[in-house]
C-alpha cells in the first residue's frame, strides 16, 4: 500500500453526516445517535473536551494577568471580535479572531464566531423562549419574506424533548406568545424586578409582562441530569469559561458525551468542510470534502444523509461552494436564492435608570439569568407604523461600594469594609425583530480566498426604516414604562451597533412551501437535494424577537427523526 | 500575585519575551519588561512611593507588599492606548518637578500627611491648552490612573482575595430581596 493515510472509501463511509458540532450539530448528531445511526460529525476547529479543556474555569480573578480586560494590542489588531461582550481574557480562547478568518463586510457586519467542538455553546448566555404561531404566523400575516411551512404544533414536542434534556429552568408564566415548556424550578426575580413587573400590570393590564428569563441551566432538581455528568448550577456566572459541574446547556457538556457514550459518534476535529459532493447519476448528494485544519490535505467521506449545522452563515458558504454541472450556483439553488434573506436581530437600544425605592433591600448569592420582557408591539394586530415586534432584557440590581475619594488608611478600611450602597439600577436592552429582504445577502467573494483555499464569505446586511422606526418606539415605550413605574434618571442609548453583533444571524436558506421561493421543505430538506438537511439559523424563515438556538435545537432533533423514517421507507 | 508568575503570563500573552527587571534602582536604566513605556528604574521607584501612600501597610499588608507598582505598568503596558500611555508618562516624568515646585522638597522627603494632601490636591488641578496646563492635565491623568489600578491591583490581589476578604467561586443561591440591616459584618482594620 502506497499511502497509509489513504483510508478505504468504506471506512469513511458512515449512515450520517453532520456539519459542525455547535448547538444544532451536536443535537442531530445525538438524536442520530441514540436512533442507532452511525454518524461522523465534522467540526473545523480543535476538539474542546468538557472539563479538561476549559483552562480558565477555576482561576481566580487575581490570576488574570490584566484582571479579565484584554489588551490593547489584541483589541487593536480583532476590531470585530473586540465589540462582543463575552471576548474577555477568560474566555477569549473560545473566540475567532478577526486576524484569523478574515471575510468581506460589504456592509459593516460584526461577524462572530466560535470554531472548536462545541461552537458557540461554550459561549451562550444560554436565554431559551420558545416561539409560538403569533411567530410563525408573521410573513403570512405581515405580507413578508414567504409563509413559513410549519406551525408551533409541529414543534411544540420537539421543543420539549430537547427542553427536557438540556435542562430548562422557568417558571409557568401563561402568556399565549411565549409558550411555557418543560421547566425545571425558575430562578425568582428580585424586589425590584417584582414591583416592575407588578407595576407594568398595574399600568397596561395585562398587555405588558416582566418573567423570569427562561435558561438553559440546570436548577432545582439535578438527578436526571446525573446520567449526562452533569450537576446542578451553582451561580458561578462564570458560563463562557466552561462549566465543571456542567450546569449550562453546552454541547461539549451534554450532548456529544451523551453521543460518544452511544458508540455510533465519530468526532472529526480539524476538518474544515468544503463542499458537499453531489453526484449527478444518482441525483443525491452522496459526501462530504473536507480540508485538514492543520496538514491542509483534503479528503472525502461518505454517507447516505447530510446535515448541515455550520452556524448560520458559514452553512450558506457551504452550499454556496458545492457548485455541481447540476448546480453550478450552489447545491439546490435553482432558484438563486441561496444566500438571500438574510437577517438577524435588532440589539441597538438601551434603556436604563435609578430607583430610590426599596432602599432597605438589596441582593446576596448568584443567579445565571435576568428578567425577560417579551413582545408586546403587534402582536394580535397590526397597530404600530412598523411591522412586528421587540423583546427585552430587563434587570434590576444594586452595588455596595467603597467610599473612593480618600487617600491613606481611611482610603484602606473604606476598601475593606465597603458599606456604601447606591440606589437600585434598573436597565433593558432590545432585541427586536428584522424583516429579511433579499437585499441583504451573503454571497462567496470571486477572488479572496482563507488560508485553507477556500472563497472568503462576503456579507452585504443592513438595517432598514423598519427598524430605525422600531429603535425610536422601543425607546419611548420603556422610558414611558420606567417614567410610570417611578424610575429615575432615566437614560437611553442607539449604540448604532453593526448588525452581527446581536449573534443571531439567520437566513440565506429558509423554509417555505414553494421550491421557487425557498431553499428548504417542511422537513428542513433541500428541495432540489432532500438527502441534504440543514437546521440551524440558516434554515429560518423569519426571525421572530425570542433568542433563537432553542428553536434550533429542536429543528434539528425533529428533522434528525424525519431523516431516520425516510431511511426506513 | 507573584511578579514572576504574572509575567511569564504576559510573555506569553503577548508573544513576547519580558524581561525581569532588575532591582537595582543606582543605574536609571528603562525597564525592559514594559515594552511600549519608557520608564526608568527610579520612575518605577516613584510610582511605588505614591502607591504606597494611597494605599499604605498597616495591620493588614499595603500595596508595596502585593507589588501593585508592578500591576499598573503592566495595566498600562499592555491595556493603554498609545495616546493614553503617553499622557500617563507625561504625567510620571512631570510629577517630580511638580512636588519640587509646590513643596520645595522631594517626595520621599515629605511626611505622610503632606504626601497625602499633595496627591488629593495635584489631583484636583485644572488642565487647559497651554502649555502649562498640558502638564497639568498630564498629572492629573497619572494619579487617577495610578489611584485606580493600585485599588484595582490590591482588591484583586491573591493576598486580599484569599486571605482578607476570601473570593468565592461559588456565591450560592441567590435571594432577590435581603435587608441591608442582616448583613452587618466584622469590621476589617487596615
Ligand atoms: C456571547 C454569546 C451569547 C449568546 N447568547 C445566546 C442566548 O442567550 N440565546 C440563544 O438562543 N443564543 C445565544 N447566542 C447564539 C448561539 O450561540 C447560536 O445561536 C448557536 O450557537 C448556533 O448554533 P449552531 O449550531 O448553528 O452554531 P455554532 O454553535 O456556532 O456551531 C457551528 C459549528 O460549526 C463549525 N463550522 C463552521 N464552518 C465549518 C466548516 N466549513 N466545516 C466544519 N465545521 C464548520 C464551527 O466551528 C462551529 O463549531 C449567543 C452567542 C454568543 C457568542
Ligand atoms: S452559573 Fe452555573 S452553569 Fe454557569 S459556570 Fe456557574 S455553575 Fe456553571
Amino acid at each position: 500500500m502506497a499511502n497509509l493515510n489513504i483510508r478505504s472509501k468504506q471506512e469513511r463511509t458512515y449512515q450520517a453526516i453532520v456539519i459542525g458540532s455547535g448547538i444544532s450539530g451536536a443535537w442531530a448528531a445525538k438524536e442520530f445517535c441514540d436512533l442507532g445511526v452511525k454518524t461522523l460529525m465534522l467540526e473545523r476547529g480543535r476538539n474542546v473536551e468538557h472539563i479538561k479543556d476549559y483552562p480558565t474555569t477555576n482561576l481566580l480573578p487575581y490570576e488574570f494577568p490584566h484582571r479579565n480586560q484584554i489588551p490593547q494590542e489584541i483589541q487593536e489588531a480583532n476590531p470585530v471580535i473586540s465589540r462582543c461582550y463575552a471576548f474577555r481574557e477568560d474566555a477569549m480562547h473560545f473566540f475567532v479572531k478577526d486576524t484569523d478568518h478574515p471575510y468581506v463586510q460589504e456592509k459593516p457586519f460584526d461577524w462572530i464566531r466560535g470554531y472548536q467542538v462545541g461552537g458557540k455553546s461554550l459561549l451562550w448566555a444560554r436565554q431559551v423562549q420558545r416561539w409560538s404561531d403569533f411567530d410563525f404566523d408573521g410573513p403570512a400575516r405581515d405580507g413578508f419574506a414567504v409563509d413559513w411551512p410549519i406551525r408551533y404544533k409541529d414543534i411544540e414536542k420537539w421543543y420539549s424533548h430537547v427542553e427536557k434534556f438540556a435542562g430548562v429552568s422557568g417558571f409557568k408564566d401563561g402568556i399565549p406568545h411565549l409558550p411555557d415548556g418543560e421547566f425545571l424550578p425558575g430562578y425568582e426575580l428580585n424586589v425590584v424586578e417584582k414591583y416592575f413587573a407588578e407595576q407594568l400590570k398595574k399600568h397596561y393590564g395585562n398587555d405588558r409582562h416582566m418573567i423570569s428569563a427562561r435558561c438553559a441551566h440546570i436548577h432545582g432538581n439535578a438527578e436526571y441530569y446525573a446520567q449526562q455528568g452533569r450537576a446542578m448550577c451553582q451561580n458561578r456566572n462564570l458560563c463562557q469559561r466552561g462549566c465543571p459541574f456542567g450546569g449550562y446547556f453546552s454541547s461539549n457538556s451534554s450532548t456529544i458525551p451523551w453521543a460518544l457514550k452511544t458508540g455510533n459518534l465519530t468526532l472529526r476535529p480539524d476538518a474544515v468542510v468544503h463542499s458537499i459532493i453531489y453526484d449527478e447519476e444518482k441525483g443525491k448528494a452522496t459526501g462530504v470534502r473536507i480540508i485538514d485544519r492543520l496538514t491542509k490535505e483534503t479528503e472525502e467521506f461518505y454517507a447516505d444523509v447530510i446535515f448541515v449545522n455550520a452556524a448560520a452563515l458559514n452553512t450558506n458558504a457551504i452550499l454556496l461552494n458545492s457548485t455541481s454541472n447540476r448546480f453550478p450556483n450552489g447545491l439546490g439553488n435553482d432558484n438563486g436564492l441561496l444566500g438571500k434573506f438574510v437577517a438577524f436581530h435588532n440589539y441597538r437600544a438601551r434603556v436604563s435608570g435609578e430607583y430610590e425605592g426599596h432602599s432597605e433591600f438589596t441582593t446576596s448569592g448568584g443567579r445565571p439569568t435576568s428578567g425577560y420582557f417579551p413582545r408586546f408591539r403587534n402582536v394580535y394586530k397590526q397597530e404600530t407604523d412598523f411591522l412586528r415586534g421587540y423583546a427585552a432584557g430587563f434587570s434590576a440590581s444594586r452595588g455596595v461600594g467603597p467610599d473612593t475619594s480618600g487617600i491613606g488608611m481611611d482610603l484602606k478600611n473604606s476598601l475593606l469594609n465597603p458599606d456604601k450602597y447606591g440606589p437600585w439600577r434598573v436597565g433593558s436592552h432590545m432585541m427586536g425583530e428584522t424583516i429579511p429582504k433579499e437585499t441583504n445577502f451573503v454571497a462567496l467573494d470571486p477572488n479572496q480566498k482563507d488560508e485553507w483555499g477556500m472563497p472568503q464569505l462576503r456579507i452585504s446586511v443592513d438595517y432598514d426604516d423598519n427598524d430605525e422606526k422600531m429603535v425610536k418606539d422601543y425607546i419611548e415605550q420603556m422610558t414611558e414604562m420606567f417614567t410610570k413605574a417611578g424610575f429615575t434618571n432615566i437614560q437611553s442609548a442607539d449604540s448604532k451597533q453593526a448588525p452581527g453583533l446581536d449573534i443571531h444571524e439567520m437566513g440565506g436558506v429558509r423554509m417555505g412551501k414553494d421550491p421557487k421561493t425557498s431553499l428548504l421543505n417542511a422537513n428542513h430538506q433541500l428541495h432540489a437535494v432532500p438527502n441534504v438537511y440543514v437546521t440551524d439559523g440558516a434554515s429560518m424563515t423569519s426571525t421572530s424577537t425570542q433568542n433563537p438556538s432553542l428553536t434550533y435545537m429542536a429543528f434539528a432533533a425533529r428533522a434528525a427523526h424525519h431523516a431516520v423514517a425516510e431511511s426506513k421507507k | 500575585m507573584n511578579r514572576r508568575h504574572a509575567l511569564r503570563h504576559i510573555a506569553l500573552i503577548s508573544g513576547g519575551l519580558a524581561l525581569i527587571p532588575s532591582c537595582d534602582f543606582s543605574k536609571d536604566d528603562i525597564l525592559a519588561a514594559y515594552k511600549n513605556l519608557k520608564v526608568t528604574a527610579s520612575q518605577k521607584a516613584l510610582l511605588a512611593a505614591i502607591s504606597d501612600t494611597i494605599i499604605p501597610a498597616g495591620e493588614i499588608k499595603g500595596a508595596l507588599d502585593l507589588e501593585v507598582p508592578d500591576f499598573i505598568l503592566v495595566m498600562v503596558n499592555d491595556c493603554f492606548t498609545k495616546e493614553n500611555q503617553e499622557k500617563f508618562t507625561a504625567g510620571l516624568t512631570a510629577f517630580p518637578d511638580y512636588v519640587k515646585e509646590s513643596k520645595g522638597k522631594k517626595y520621599n522627603e515629605l511626611s505622610t500627611k503632606e504626601k497625602e494632601q499633595l496627591i488629593l490636591d495635584a489631583a484636583k488641578l485644572e488642565g487647559d491648552d497651554s502649555e502649562e496646563g498640558k502638564r497639568k492635565a498630564a498629572i492629573v491623568y497619572f494619579l487617577n490612573s495610578t489611584k485606580r489600578f493600585t485599588i484595582q491591583g490590591y482588591m484583586a490581589s491573591e493576598y486580599i482575595q484569599t486571605e482578607i476578604i476570601p473570593y468565592s467561586l461559588i456565591p450560592g443561591e441567590y435571594n432577590g430581596a435581603v435587608l441591608i440591616t442582616d448583613l452587618q459584618k466584622p469590621r476589617i482594620n487596615g
